[in-house]
């Protein structure tokens, strides 16, 4: 794979998880299983900083000028 | 001669700078935005499931019922069903005691259309008198006829030998 992908691959990989995740959570939920409900949702609300985490790293190592 | 195709006098709108070709074409960052956004999205979906399910945890989703009398354990015999109404004067109900120590009660309209249910002694069964639906006693569940969900369940306690009801069960499907 291109080195310029790895960013875009993992940030796909997280909105995959966060899509497995959100099913679980409403499964879960049905079932009745609330404490299961709470730290699927946890980990879901969790991936979001990591993913703009990912975008700002890849901005810097290109050395995107952010005043553009 | 051709009418088309040539610009009919000189312009000059102070637009002519403006370069906006290519600009709706997704190039790569703007792609990894628009996954980071996507991201956000689910994290923030999942934030009422948290709410209700941390709400459920807390018991803030249990109603409150207020403990009433049904009947005297002395005086209600084994296999003898006594109608009573809980939680309010409208919403009939039933206790069955089925053994010695085993006591159940339910909400007696029936799950079809309303009609109240009411308890067969000799047939173990409890019975819809409008279209015959049939209801296991022991859990409420339909056994026979049109109702296809279950009696709610009241939840009962006995204390010094006097049968009261203090909650109507959650229904579950």
């Amino acid at each position: 794979m291109k080195r310029s992908h790895l960013h875009v691959a993992i940030l796909c990989v997280i909105l995959a998880v966060n899509v497995v995740l959100t099913q679980l959570v409403v499964h879960q939920y049905f079932f009745q299983n609330y404490a299961a409900v709470l730290i699927y949702g946890g980990f879901n609300l969790l991936l979001f900083p990591v993913a703009v985490f990912v975008y700002k790293h890849d901005r810097r190592q290109r050395g995107v000028n952010t005043h553009e | 001669m051709d009418k088309n195709n040539k610009i009919p006098f000189q312009e000059d709108n102070y637009t002519h700078n403006i370069n906006r070709n290519g600009e709706r074409t997704l190039d790569r960052r703007g792609f990894m935005k628009t996954l980071v956004g996507a991201a956000g999205l689910f994290a923030i979906s999942t934030l009422p499931w948290g709410a209700v399910a941390a709400k459920e945890l807390m018991g803030l989703g249990e109603k409150d019922y207020a403990r009433q009398k049904i009947a005297e354990v002395s005086k209600v015999a084994v296999g003898d069903s006594v109608d009573f109404s809980f939680p309010s004067e409208h919403d009939s109900a039933i206790l069955i005691r089925l053994s010695e120590k085993k006591y159940v009660a339910y909400q007696n309209a029936c799950t079809h259309l309303r009609c109240p249910v009411f308890w067969v002694k000799e047939e173990g069964e409890m019975i819809c008198p409008c279209h015959h639906g049939k209801f296991n006693a022991s859990t409420g569940e339909p056994t026979a006829g049109p109702p296809r969900r279950p009696l709610p369940e009241i939840k009962l306690e006995i204390d010094n030998g006097v049968i009261y009801a203090i909650g109507v069960k959650r229904y579950e499907a």
